[in-house]
């Protein structure tokens, strides 16, 4: 049990500063007192109040899905790059040629999606 | 005679055809895009005939292998290629009605990707029948229904499609969910993704002193997910609720692909992850009794939902959850002191190849009568046979071997699929598979009334391009050939060479 002291302290601690960081800044600041604005829900910079179902343009989600796709071609090739050297060795070079396919078919879908104007906002 | 191919050679032909397709698509403004389709009718034609100069022979041994390539994978990926070519030919005519709902700047923009996208589907397919590894079976599934998320909600402008295209995207995210949720299970009880190795250390695990010993529940739990998750695929009751509404409200072509292509991977997939516990004494007799259920739910939701329909899409979503329930007949009907699943492998190879000729027969027929009438209700078939006896006959084909007239490639089928609940003694299922018979010849006979019996609405007459007669006649040709000469295809088939799959001689002559 004793080992687990050093968690409670800093349990503890961390109760005590953020209580105590409230308490002093609704007792000396007006600007952390309550009014109607401070009391409606966050939405991340949005208004809060309107329609209920708003329709966003398809534009946002075309980009966040190629956000995607790109995003995680760069994460397969982390473990990709961490084995590379030893694969090298022990299995010869398709290694290289298969991240080399994989980065080939990619780059087809990169040239459709732009000659598409799936990156032109404008349009 | 050349040298045999590397069977993988198949799979990156088609995907390189997909590729150039897409390439093609980007670079070019619009304009008719039929060439795509019939280039890709060519190629696949192409990769078709040479897929029976491909050797089985993966070099890989069997328990590192993501891929195999066995008589079962091979003639799946046959289905999958014959599927695509069809689809190829109903969206040649389907053109017009797509470039209706899509309004681009120029006629036909918009449309190519509705001709590249079939191939990966068409390339996913064919991963899914030669996939013998977990990792390969999810990577080829959600291949296959990404694509199709994109095609069922391909007319944007028309609210069907997208109800359609909305209710397959959220119910097909669920399903993968359940597989994969089922997989890690698998993995996390076995250690393997592998399915040869899986077959090789659940006897061990399950045995007196095994990790898994007394407690099935844990690996029953993860059959039931993946049983879950398939089932949504191939259409099987109680998870068959998506299938009339998206079947209904997606493009005629890609209803068609939908319904033989995706059904017959899921099937192949089913007997990969079956053959790796089927043999198990201890949880054989439960699965199989689940499929059971499952078989007897399917036939008698997808047959008897189907009698009062009027719209012909609807009818045939109907007819595919039934026709999911002969084949899980032939699932229920594994014996597991068989040793191997050769006598279902063969009746779902044979019973799926006989299923795609009269489907997509009838969607062919379906597609070029509805863009003229304007509507795919029955009321739109009536008096064809005057306004195009050839269309009419071909249609008259395809609704018999549906129904199971004996000398057609449905008959057949059937018989196989009855023939192993029998060997099983499994008079319930084989009951219920009668019943439901009779009642498919009632709702397939509907239409070949309307259209020999009812007065036309309309009295212009129906006109159908060179291509698609002929494929009509290829397809009437072979129901009947493989229905009268079934040998040439099962000889195809995985088979047992000791207990052959010998049926009793048709009993109906």
């Amino acid at each position: 049990m004793q080992d687990y002291l050093p968690i409670l302290l800093q349990v503890v601690v961390a109760v005590v500063f953020a209580v105590s960081t409230l308490v002093i800044s609704v007792v000396l600041g007006k600007a952390a007192r309550r009014n109607a604005m401070k009391d409606s829900a966050y939405e991340c910079g949005m208004l809060p109040m309107g329609e209920a179902q708003p329709r966003f343009s398809v534009k946002f989600y075309l980009v966040a899905m190629l956000f995607i796709l790109f995003d995680i071609e760069v994460v397969f090739m982390y473990p990709w790059a961490v084995v590379y050297r030893d694969f090298l060795v022990e299995h010869g070079s398709s290694i290289f040629w298969s991240m080399l396919g994989f980065v080939a078919v990619l780059t087809v879908g990169y040239v459709y999606a732009v000659f598409k104007g799936a990156l032109d906002w404008s349009k | 005679m050349p040298a045999p191919l590397a069977p993988l050679t198949l799979e990156i032909v088609v995907l390189l055809l997909g590729i150039v397709l897409l390439g093609f698509e980007s670079f070019s403004k619009g304009g008719d895009r039929g060439w795509m389709a019939r280039w890709s009718v060519a190629i696949l034609s192409v990769v078709f005939a040479w897929s029976f100069f491909t050797t089985g022979d993966t070099g890989v041994d069997p328990s590192h292998a993501f891929y195999c390539a066995d008589p079962l994978a091979l003639f799946f990926k046959r289905i999958a290629l014959l599927t695509t070519i069809i689809v190829m030919v109903i969206s040649l005519e389907f053109r017009p009605v797509l470039e209706k709902f899509i309004p681009g700047i120029q006629p036909g923009s918009g449309t190519g990707e509705f001709f590249a996208l079939p191939v990966f589907t068409c390339a996913g397919l064919m991963f899914m029948a030669s996939a013998v590894d977990f990792l390969l079976i999810f990577v080829a599934l959600e291949l296959v229904t990404i694509s199709f998320y994109v095609l069922v909600a391909y007319m944007r402008r028309q609210n069907a499609s997208l109800e359609a295209g909305v209710k397959y995207l959220i119910l097909g995210a669920l399903s993968t969910g359940f597989l994969v949720y089922g997989i890690t299970w698998i993995f996390g009880l076995t250690g393997e993704t592998n399915l040869a190795r899986i077959t090789q250390v659940l006897p061990s695990l399950l045995a007196e002193g095994g990790r898994l010993h007394g407690s099935e529940s844990a690996l029953l739990f993860a059959l039931m997910l993946l049983l879950i998750a398939l089932g949504f695929k191939v259409a099987a009751a109680p998870l068959q609720f998506w299938v009339p509404d998206v079947y209904q409200g997606a493009p005629t072509p890609v209803t068609a692909f939908l319904s033989v292509g995706s059904k017959a991977a899921g099937f192949i997939v089913l007997a990969r992850v079956l053959q790796t516990v089927v043999f198990l004494p201890s949880i054989a007799p439960k699965v199989l009794s689940v499929l059971g259920l499952l078989a007897v739910l399917t036939l008698l939701y997808g047959n008897l939902a189907a009698l009062p329909q009027d719209n012909l899409k609807r009818m045939l979503a109907y007819s595919s959850i039934g026709h999911a329930g002969y084949l899980l007949v032939a699932f229920a009907s594994i014996d597991p002191a068989a040793g191997n699943l050769y006598r279902t492998q063969t009746a779902i190879g044979f019973y799926l190849f006989g299923y795609l000729l009269m489907t997509l027969l009838s969607f062919l027929v379906m597609t070029v009568v509805s863009r003229h009438s304007r509507g795919d209700d029955i009321v739109h078939f009536n008096g064809l046979s005057k306004r195009s006896p050839f269309l009419a006959f071909g249609m008259l084909i395809a609704m018999l071997s549906l129904a199971g007239i004996p000398f057609t490639a449905g008959f057949y089928g059937k018989l196989l699929v009855f023939s192993t609940a029998i060997a099983r003694q499994n008079f319930l299922l084989v009951s219920v598979g009668i019943i439901t018979v009779a009642a498919g010849f009632y709702f397939y006979l509907k239409v070949v009334s309307a259209m020999y019996w009812k007065e036309p609405t309309e009295d212009q007459p129906v006109t159908a391009s060179g291509l698609t007669k002929f494929t009509v006649a290829a397809l009437c040709t072979a129901i009947f050939y493989f229905g009268i000469f079934p040998q040439s295809l099962l000889s195809m088939l995985p088979s047992d060479k000791a207990a052959p799959v010998a049926v009793s001689p048709a009993p109906h002559k």
